[in-house]
């Protein structure tokens, strides 16, 4: 349907309209110059623009995202009205049965359960009886498609009616409804003028609406009209906007993380001590009642444990390599070498993850089993914590030493200027004097490049293996906070099952973890530059 | 001293050579990239006395400052042309290591720049880096030592331990001195010491420079022209890269022999 296409462009042609307007009247007011405008023309034609823009291009965006729960809900109340007279009927003749009768009084009177499920099931059966029996004359009888449609849309258990729906919908425009049947495609045919009408109307509406805009608007564009701050202020609230979406997403995942969480710590009867420093970690619950022997031992520890380890070892690559290429960098290098090193360094940091996971796998990991073979380890395997933690170390190499080269570039000159001054080396200003003074932006940039390393996943999915070991051998393989989650989620999943939301609370405790990580790396970082502004 | 430049900017006082000269500066050129900043400057800086560089921003007096302890050479595109000479010395030879030549000519800067250390650390620092010290307590001694002739000792004795960044700023400065003393030098550079200082630490620190006089050789560039009449004994005018006019301070603040010197003395410009 082109209709929407067509009328985003009719609004592109009125909002442009409407600035011309906006400016030529503004002109006009101002008389060629004799009079002073409050704001230069074009603040008017943005002024006229927005307000036929703004108001009518919402409204399209709210029929987007709402007109088919419009059009559904007349629908349904169609349906209704159209089942009326049967409903009615099928209430009266429920009301006389004597069977019905019976079986009410049998639920209100017996305090025992058998007998009330038994009763029950006898309504249900007959009330379904009854209403096949209505429908079937009423259709012998030439009642309206949309009215049988209604009576059976009616007697619907709730949760089939969404079906229903969707199948009408899905018959009504060329989509693939799951079952066809005489009152889907009843509803069906009721569906489409709803619908064009819903459509159109939007969109006529909207068009009235950005036009009210423009006329309204224009008859305020005066001299002394403050069209300059009108435009500002607007475009103040759409950065206000742009902001609230970021903080609105972050509150979102984070509050989503906390209930699934909240529904995982219900699953083990909130055993949270047993999650926290359980030793064992095996997810596999039983799927059927008979299976036996799975229980799932949610025991997060061997996770930390891994991730903890391939952290350390990849901080102790990335550690010293990107601070010394920093002081290299900042202290030692000509202008010349900085501007080529440092941006082929940054290079470092633009490959993909899952580049470094097959280097790591395919290429570090079997030299390093083979030169744990050569010393002696002959147990050595190729997925392990250390060919995992080396290849990410290289990774966050960048991070450290582009934050450090930062911090050490902050440390003033007239420190440098001092040390120099009193007869220091070069090596000597950087070892006693510019690390001493940088050391707190280091160790906050160590701290981020921590948070980062914690936070990978696709290194040590592929690298480090997916046995929850908990070992404190490099050489074995371990798992990791972030490939427990990789592992939980994907494939077949059920989403209410204590292994799927074990996951959640996987994040969230990832999630605390950096968190705090971040807000003291930050903390640090902040703190030392007050020292030297 | 040859030079026959039409721009020589030569200039020799009768008063300099009663004092005993330390620093001679002949015929000195210093750019910066294409850009010269300091043409042909040419003077003798007496020992035990005070000489003050003035003149207004950007004419160059810092610059000349920092050729006599090679400062200029941490700043990638200096290039100093001349001879200086520290007692007949060549500072600007290829033979002269800038690390042993900085021991013996000290500097403070303009902002007090103490070390991210301690108190004791910050004074000891030149000492350890130079190997002044035989032992713990020869070291304590001399940034006792250093710390009284600066002034500051009676503050900061009972805190050693606590950073130098702590201080006040006139302290700072002063704990900058102390550092600057501790490896015991010949000369002492200062580029505007007190500009970033209020008028009773500024009175302080120009105590203090006035007693080091009697053991060092001291430069001093300074804004402010009071300044420069109350501590020093010679003074320098520099403008637009030139020395315009050497002599002894009253007489340069009394009876200036050229009239650029007249007027930025008097107010008329800078």
């Amino acid at each position: 349907m082109p209709i929407n296409a067509l009328i985003l462009l009719m609004m592109l042609v009125l909002i442009s309209a409407a600035f011309y307007v906006g400016r030529s009247r503004a002109l006009r007011a101002s008389g060629r110059g004799s009079i002073s405008l409050h704001s230069l023309p074009n603040y008017h034609g943005y002024f006229v623009a927005l307000w036929t823009g703004v108001p009518a291009l919402l409204l399209m965006a709210a029929m987007a995202v709402f007109g088919s729960s419009i059009s559904e809900s007349v629908i349904e109340m169609r349906l209704n009205q159209a089942a009326a007279p049967l409903a009615a009927d099928l209430e009266a003749q429920l009301a006389e049965d004597s069977l019905i009768q019976s079986a009410r009084r049998t639920l209100d009177a017996s305090a025992d359960v058998n007998a009330a499920t038994q009763a029950r099931a006898a309504i249900q059966s007959r009330r379904t009886a009854i209403a096949d029996s209505i429908a079937d004359t009423a259709r012998e009888s030439g009642a309206s498609g949309l009215a049988l449609a209604g009576f059976e849309y009616a007697n619907l258990p709730p949760e089939r009616r969404g079906l229903f729906t969707n199948d009408a919908r899905a018959l009504a425009f060329n989509g693939q409804p799951s079952e066809i049947t005489p009152a889907i495609e009843a509803t069906a045919s009721a569906f489409r003028p709803v619908d064009r009408i819903v459509r159109y109307g939007g969109a006529v509406l909207a068009i009235l609406l950005a036009m009210a805009g423009l006329a309204w608007s224009r008859s305020r564009v005066k001299a002394g009209f403050r069209a300059r701050n009108r435009v500002e202020a607007a475009f103040m609230g759409f950065l206000m906007f742009c902001s609230g979406i970021a903080i609105l997403t972050t509150i979102g995942i984070v509050a989503s993380l906390l209930f699934e969480s909240l529904r995982f710590f219900e699953a083990i009867n909130w055993r949270l001590d047993q999650f926290l420093f359980g030793t064992q970690w095996s997810p596999q619950t039983a799927i059927r009642a008979e299976q036996v022997g799975q229980t799932g031992a949610f025991g997060a520890v061997p996770l930390f444990a891994g991730t903890f380890m391939i952290t350390i070892i990849a901080i102790l690559v990335a550690g010293p390599i990107g601070l010394f290429a920093a002081i290299y960098l900042s202290e030692y290098a000509g202008k010349r070498t900085r501007k080529i090193v440092k941006p082929v360094m940054e290079i470092l940091a633009g490959i993909p993850t899952v580049v470094y996971g097959f280097f790591a796998l395919l290429t570090v990991g079997p030299a390093i089993r083979a030169a744990a073979q050569f010393v002696g380890f002959e147990s050595a395997v190729t997925q392990s914590a250390l060919s995992a933690g080396l290849v990410m170390g290289v990774m966050i190499i960048p991070f450290v030493s582009s934050l450090s080269d930062d911090v050490i570039n902050a440390v003033p000159q007239t420190l440098r200027d001092g040390a120099y001054a009193m007869g220091a080396t070069k090596s000597e200003t950087v070892k006693q004097v510019i690390l001493p003074a940088a050391l707190p932006g280091i160790v906050g940039a160590f701290l981020l490049a921590v948070s980062r390393a914690v936070g990978e996943t696709m290194i040590v999915v592929m690298a480090a293996g997916q046995g929850a070991n908990l070992t404190a051998n490099p050489l074995e393989s371990v798992t990791t906070i972030t490939v427990q989650i990789v592992m939980l989620l994907t494939g077949d999943q059920e989403f209410d099952s204590a292994k799927t939301l074990s996951a959640f609370a996987l994040g969230l405790v990832l999630f605390i973890f950096t968190l705090a990580l971040n807000v003291i790396a930050l903390r640090v970082v902040q703190r030392y530059r007050e020292k030297y502004d | 001293m040859a030079d026959s430049g039409t721009r020589s900017s030569t200039v020799y006082h009768d008063a300099a050579k009663t004092l005993q000269g330390k620093i001679t500066l002949d015929g000195v050129n210093v750019f910066y990239g294409p850009k010269q900043a300091i043409h042909d400057v040419s003077m003798v800086i007496p020992d035990r006395s005070v000489t003050a560089f003035i003149g207004p921003s950007g004419c160059g007096k810092s610059t000349i400052l920092r050729t006599i302890n090679r400062m200029n050479e941490t700043i990638d595109i200096a290039r100093t042309e001349g001879s200086i000479r520290i007692d007949g010395d060549e500072v600007n030879s290829k033979a002269v290591d800038p690390v042993i030549l900085r021991a013996r000519v000290g500097m403070v800067f303009q902002k007090p720049n103490p070390f991210p250390k301690s108190i004791y650390d910050n004074v000891a620092y030149g000492p350890r880096i130079h190997g002044l010290a035989s032992g713990k307590r020869d070291l304590d001694a001399i940034v006792e030592t250093s710390l009284k002739k600066a002034g500051l000792w009676d503050e900061v004795a009972d805190r050693l331990d606590q950073p130098g960044t702590g201080l006040s700023g006139g302290q700072q400065q002063r704990l900058v001195i102390a550092r600057a003393i501790a490896v015991s030098p010949e000369v002492i550079l200062m580029d505007e010491p007190c500009s970033a200082l209020d008028p009773i630490a500024t009175a302080k620190i120009e105590e203090l420079i006035d007693e080091l006089r009697e053991n060092y050789c001291i430069v001093i560039v300074t804004h402010s022209m009071a300044q420069a009449a109350r501590v020093s004994q010679m003074t320098a005018f520099f403008h637009m890269g030139d020395l315009v006019e050497y002599g002894p301070t009253e007489d340069i603040f009394t009876n200036p022999h050229e009239p650029r010197t007249q007027d930025y003395i008097t107010g008329r410009f800078g």
